[in-house]
């Protein structure tokens, strides 16, 4: 400032300098506001950002399918695209003048590609969440919609919008099993029922995968996630007979309705390995649409419902006094013609009589006989030999909210009439599954099981994991006494048994009814109207092959005992199962030939006479109707994969599944392809993949 | 010192294509070289002969003393940090629009290369041949700012901003500072003393600035607008302005700025925004949010360059919150290495400004100190969220043509200010003042030495560079 005089060239330094205090003051408010934020602060706000980046990816796994024991898939869980909205991606810089048009816009596009209600979108979108489901379980045109709402071509793509693979748990055979499987709350979580059991093992390892994510939500990389089929679900192979638990669900469905029982339940046990092959309840629900089944119908009566088993406990009572040799088994008793006192309580029978033997006692379902061995044996021996029949205690079968059953209601010992009225099975409740399992064990050599519903679980890949083993609890009563009780038990099922319509042609059936009187919740006694049948039993009598037990409850209309309301429920199971294992009798039956002529007499007689000897031959009658003649040979064991083209989803994977494949279903709408191609023949239980394509 | 090296490298190649081919180039010439301006003195007779090479001679008429290197050092370790800053910054960003992670790095970098040969050639350049530049580069910026809201405008955001010609886009905001300091350098030096009084010295000033202003906010460009008025007043009342008219009328805009505020239901919502930040984290204080978030994440030395991950969700991080970026990567410690590179480039600033050959260099110098030294504190404070957000880039660092070409210009200008003379460009002051002056100082003895042989040559080229090359240049050129 060499041409300026240097008195202003001194003022305007001293003024420069001023100004450059000025800017020293704001460089220190810069340095101290840098310290602040970065060193005494930055701690947190790394926090705060790794937390924003972080956003930890909650990587579902596929839900475990559950498979009967033949491969047939009873649960599993089926991809499907979901659109979900964050809306203030949607809206970022967007003027707050224009929103409100903005939004109608944007609602009307969306509302378009969902076929949604406008208003609700517009609605979804205005409160500005950074999350929300706009519709779950969409299809692949609603798919295609969505994307090409968001392409960048658009003139105004729209942000925000994300398509993501939702687990929808589905359950081909609908009602099938329903109570026994349970269902899956639509956030992937087991409910009930065996979902709810094996929540563990179905649900995977829900790994969390720390991803980085963008401010759209977009994955920018991950960890990765090591091994998908590691941290998929485990699948779960029941013990159940897709087949058996049809047939037991049908025969009880049919049963509940024609004796207009309120409730009902069915067990079929295989007494040599514990293993459940029917857990039947009813009424039944389809887990499918649980929400709007009753939340009565849920339960899976089998195992959460006790109730005062009646008659079928004598089996048990006389078991265990012929264990203890309290009673001789070729004993005679005096059964006081129909009633006796003891204390201040009568005893009545059905079958009044003066001299019985055990057997008739058993068959002839005498209270007094019963109750006079029992107070022979004691009141101690026989509650300890019904624990040992497992009563009163769990099963250990993994389902929740087992019951426990009651022996000793008031905590106590048993008074005499007390004793009595145990021995017969009533005063004390029980389970469907305990009363299965203890003639379990008479027919499996007085062995206790634990009964088993769960075969084999495999990951995701197939590698078996475990493989449940029968267990024995423990020795009920000897082998020797086991087989005199079978023997006994066969006279049920025949001549004047209270069960011979439990009996199976062909086969010796062994078994016992029960018909309890139920405690009138109002006035604490028990009715004369309110009954529960029963019938628990095994059959082929000799070597067993089934257990299987049938409790009506409160079957109406005159009929109630369990000799006409539950063993024909009984044979019936029974029949079927048997020929669906393929059980040919062993030795011949002995039938009368003016008994085959009797029965014959219906129909053209040559029919109807070769029918009855093929009945009584119990053999495996050839089924002809809705057989495909099959093109190829197929051997036992394998099946072949049916032509389902144009079949929807639900229907397709029920057939396949019917033909004993494992199906996989991709995409939605109706069956377009299937790999392998329809007439392949597979082993049962394969896999085969449905392609479903939109209708169009 | 290289830079010399190189600056007379060069010489000596324009001086062979003048020599080579000597066609008459007066377009180029600045209007301060009229023919018909009468000689003040003898040195300017032959100067106009040898002008007339066109670039290469006026580049020769600065070559006066050697430039503040500490200043062209620290300006371009700046810029080339800031390249790799806007990288680091923008790879991500660029890897999804574009599928190329070295999109922005590739144009900043050609960017830095056009803007460090501008700065170049600016610091070559004599300042106070500027000044005939003065009235058409002030007119030119008023347009470019009038074509911006007339329609023509490129937007981005909700601003336009932008004039758009083919693929270059410049943002007129960024030559309006650079401008208004280039005029009221030259309208205060040239009203001197008058300066005090309202009507002459400072109402005019204001009514220029208050029309650029006002397209400013047009646009809306609140930041640059705020940035034009404080450098406005700062050379008002560097000049000599009264202080009164000063606080008066910036206790009237601040009025007037509040009520733009209260009136305007986008900005409003922003200032509550920016006052109640913790509950407008997702939607209007987004930006200063996570701006803070990264400046604060870096701790003491930073997560490390390329390191940071705030660029995800930091909008603009290549732009305006490079310097969000530079705290996360670098910590406190880079932040302290970046303003103390302002601060040397300021204080050089001033430093220049103080020491300036005359009136008008002094004031454009401080001035264009003041815009390096604000935008840059500014840009600061925005990224710490102790100011709203402004949309101020961060001088040679941030993402942006416009931006690092002007500052680089203005670079240049502080370069050439900074070049010691002993004469003057005989235009307004002759003679009288060198006379006025008092002792000169070792430098210029030395320069006389030399110039003893370009006066015996006849040549006024007033070189005062010790390089005898240098002088036998100009002899060459005066042959």
């Amino acid at each position: 400032m060499k041409n300026l005089d240097p008195k202003r060239a001194r003022w305007i330094r001293i003024r420069m300098g001023i100004l450059c205090g000025m800017m020293g003051l704001g460089l220190g408010v810069i340095v101290s506001g840098a310290h602040r934020i970065q060193v005494e602060d930055g701690q947190d706000w790394y926090d705060l950002a790794e937390r924003q980046r972080q956003r930890r990816l909650h990587v579902t796994p596929k839900r475990g399918t559950i498979y009967d024991r033949n491969g047939a898939s009873l649960a599993e869980s089926v991809e499907v695209p979901s659109i979900s909205l964050d809306a203030v991606e949607l809206l970022r810089g967007i003027e707050d003048r224009y929103l409100p048009m903005r939004i109608q816009q944007y609602g009307e596009r969306i509302a378009q590609a969902l076929n949604l209600p406008q208003e609700e979108v517009v609605d979804k979108i205005s409160r500005r969440r950074r999350f929300v489901w706009l519709k779950r379980r969409v299809s692949e045109a609603e798919v295609a919609a969505v994307r090409a709402l968001g392409e960048k071509n658009q003139r105004y793509p729209l942000r925000g919008l994300q398509i993501e693979g939702e687990g929808h748990r589905f359950y081909p055979n609908r009602e099938l099993g329903g109570p026994l499987i349970g269902f899956v709350s639509p956030d992937g979580e087991g409910r009930e029922g065996l979902e709810l059991a094996l929540d563990h093992e179905l649900r995977g390892k829900s790994s969390e995968v720390r991803g980085l994510r963008d401010r759209s939500g977009r994955l920018i990389f991950s960890e990765g996630i090591e091994d998908e089929a590691a941290l998929a679900g485990h699948n779960v192979y029941l013990t159940i007979d897709k087949g058996i638990q049809f047939t037991a669900e049908r025969e009880l469905e049919a049963a509940m309705k024609t004796y207009e029982a309120t409730g009902g339940a069915v067990v079929v046990v295989d007494p040599s390995s514990g293993e459940i092959l029917a857990m039947a309840s009813a009424p039944g629900y389809n887990p499918n649409d649980y929400s709007v089944a009753d939340p009565d119908a849920r339960r899976n009566r089998c195992v959460v419902d006790r109730f005062e088993p009646g008659s079928t406990m004598k089996v048990f009572s006389i078991g265990t006094a012929l264990a203890a040799r309290s009673v001789n088994p070729t004993a005679s008793i005096y059964c006081e013609e129909g009633n006796m006192a003891i204390d201040n309580v009568v005893i009545h029978d059905t079958h009044p009589a003066k001299y019985l033997s055990v057997t008739q006692i058993l068959s002839l379902s005498s209270n007094i006989g019963t109750a006079k061995i029992a107070l022979g044996l004691g009141e101690q021996r026989l509650y300890e030999g019904m624990r040992r029949f497992g009563f009163g205690d769990t099963t250990g079968i993994p389902f929740p909210g087992e019951s426990m059953g009651v022996l000793r209601p008031r905590g106590r010992p048993w008074v005499s009439v007390e004793t009595a009225a145990a021995s017969f099975g009533q005063g004390i409740s029980v389970t469907t599954l305990q009363l299965t399992m203890a003639m379990a064990a008479i027919a499996n050599g007085g062995k206790l099981l634990e009964p088993v519903l769960i075969k084999r679980v495999t990951d995701g890949g197939g590698t078996m994991l475990s493989e449940t083993q029968p267990r024995v609890r423990r020795e009920a009563v000897s082998p020797t006494v086991a087989k005199l009780m079978s023997e006994m038990l066969v006279a049920v099922t025949e001549g004047e048994g209270t069960g011979v319509e439990a009996a199976i042609p062909g086969f010796r059936v062994a078994g016992k009814t029960g018909t309890a009187q139920k405690i009138d919740p109002a006035t604490g006694r028990y009715t004369d109207t309110h009954y529960v049948a029963s019938f628990a039993g095994f059959v082929p009598a000799d070597k067993p092959r089934l257990v299987i037990a049938v409790v009506l409850d409160e079957p109406l209309g005159g009929t109630y005992g369990g000799g006409s309301v539950a063993a024909p429920v009984f044979r019936r199971i029974g029949e079927m199962a048997l020929r669906y294992l393929g059980v040919t009798p062993r030795g011949s039956v002995p039938m009368k030939l003016s008994e085959v002529s009797d029965r014959a007499k219906v129909g053209d007689p040559a029919t109807s006479t070769y029918q009855v000897l093929t009945e009584a031959r119990a053999a495996v009658a050839p089924i002809t109707a809705g057989v495909v003649t099959p093109s190829a040979p197929m051997k036992s064991g394998e099946t072949r994969v049916p032509d389902l083209t144009g079949q929807p989803v639900r229907e397709a994977i029920r057939a396949a599944t019917a033909a004993g494949l494992t199906p996989t279903a991709f995409g939605t709408g109706r069956l377009s392809r299937v790999e392998p191609p329809a007439g392949t023949v597979l082993p049962k239980g394969s896999a085969v993949k449905l392609f479903f394509e939109p209708s169009s | 010192m290289s830079s010399s090296a190189v600056l007379s490298g060069n010489h000596a190649i324009g001086e062979r294509r003048h020599s080579s081919a000597p066609p008459p180039r007066n377009r180029l010439l600045p209007p301060s070289d009229p023919p018909p301006a009468p000689p003040k003195n003898e040195a300017r007779a032959p100067r106009k002969d040898s002008a007339q090479g066109g670039v290469a001679a006026l580049l020769r008429s600065s070559k006066a003393g050697p430039v503040d290197s500490v200043l062209a050092a620290v300006v371009i370790a700046l810029v080339g940090f800031g390249v790799v800053m806007v990288y680091s910054a923008s790879a991500i960003e660029a890897t999804v629009k574009y599928h190329d992670a070295q999109f922005f790095l590739k144009r900043q970098g050609v960017y830095a290369l056009v803007a460090l040969f501008t700065m170049w050639l600016v610091s070559r350049f004599d300042y106070r041949k500027l000044k005939p530049f003065t009235y058409p580069i002030l007119v030119a910026v008023t347009l470019m700012l009038g074509l911006t809201i007339l329609g023509l405008g490129h937007k981005a955001g909700n601003a336009y901003r932008w004039i758009a010609i083919g693929p270059v886009h410049i943002q007129p905001a960024e030559t309006a500072k650079l401008g208004i300091v280039l005029w009221l350098a030259y309208s205060l030096s040239k009203k001197a003393d008058k300066i005090k009084s309202f009507s002459i010295g400072f109402l005019p000033h204001l009514i220029v600035v208050g029309a650029l202003i006002m397209l400013l906010l047009k646009q809306p460009d609140f930041g640059s607008a705020v940035v034009l008025l404080f450098l406005t007043f700062t050379l008002l009342f560097v000049a000599g302005a009264r202080l009164p008219y000063i606080a008066a009328f910036t206790a009237l805009l601040g009025m007037g700025a509040a009520a733009l505020v209260a009136f305007s239901d986008y900005r409003y919502r922003r200032y509550l925004a920016f006052i109640d930040m913790d509950n407008h984290r997702q939607d209007l204080a987004y930006q200063p949010f996570q701006s803070v978030m990264s400046f604060g994440s870096g701790g003491w030395t930073g997560l490390g360059l390329g390191k940071g991950l705030q660029v995800l969700y930091l909008p603009e991080a290549h732009t305006d919150f490079i310097s969000a970026i530079i705290g996360e990567e670098l910590g406190f410690l880079g932040i302290l290495g970046l303003v103390t590179a302002y601060l040397i480039i300021v204080s050089r600033g001033v430093k220049i400004a103080l020491e300036a050959h005359d009136d008008y260099g002094s004031f454009m110098a401080f001035g264009i100190a003041t815009l390096f030294g604000v935008q840059a504190l500014v840009n600061l404070a925005v990224a710490m969220a102790i100011l709203p957000t402004k949309g101020l880039t961060l001088p040679f660092m941030s993402y942006g043509g416009s931006s690092l070409l002007v500052n680089a210009a203005g670079a240049g200008i502080l370069l050439s200010i900074s070049r010691p003379r002993t004469n003057e460009v005989p235009q307004d002051k002759p003679a009288p003042v060198r006379t006025s002056e008092g002792a000169p100082s070792a430098s210029v003895l030395i320069a006389t030495e030399a110039q003893v042989d370009a006066w015996g040559s006849g040549s006024p080229a007033a070189s005062s560079a010790p390089n005898p090359k240098g002088a036998a240049a100009a002899e060459g050129a005066s042959a």
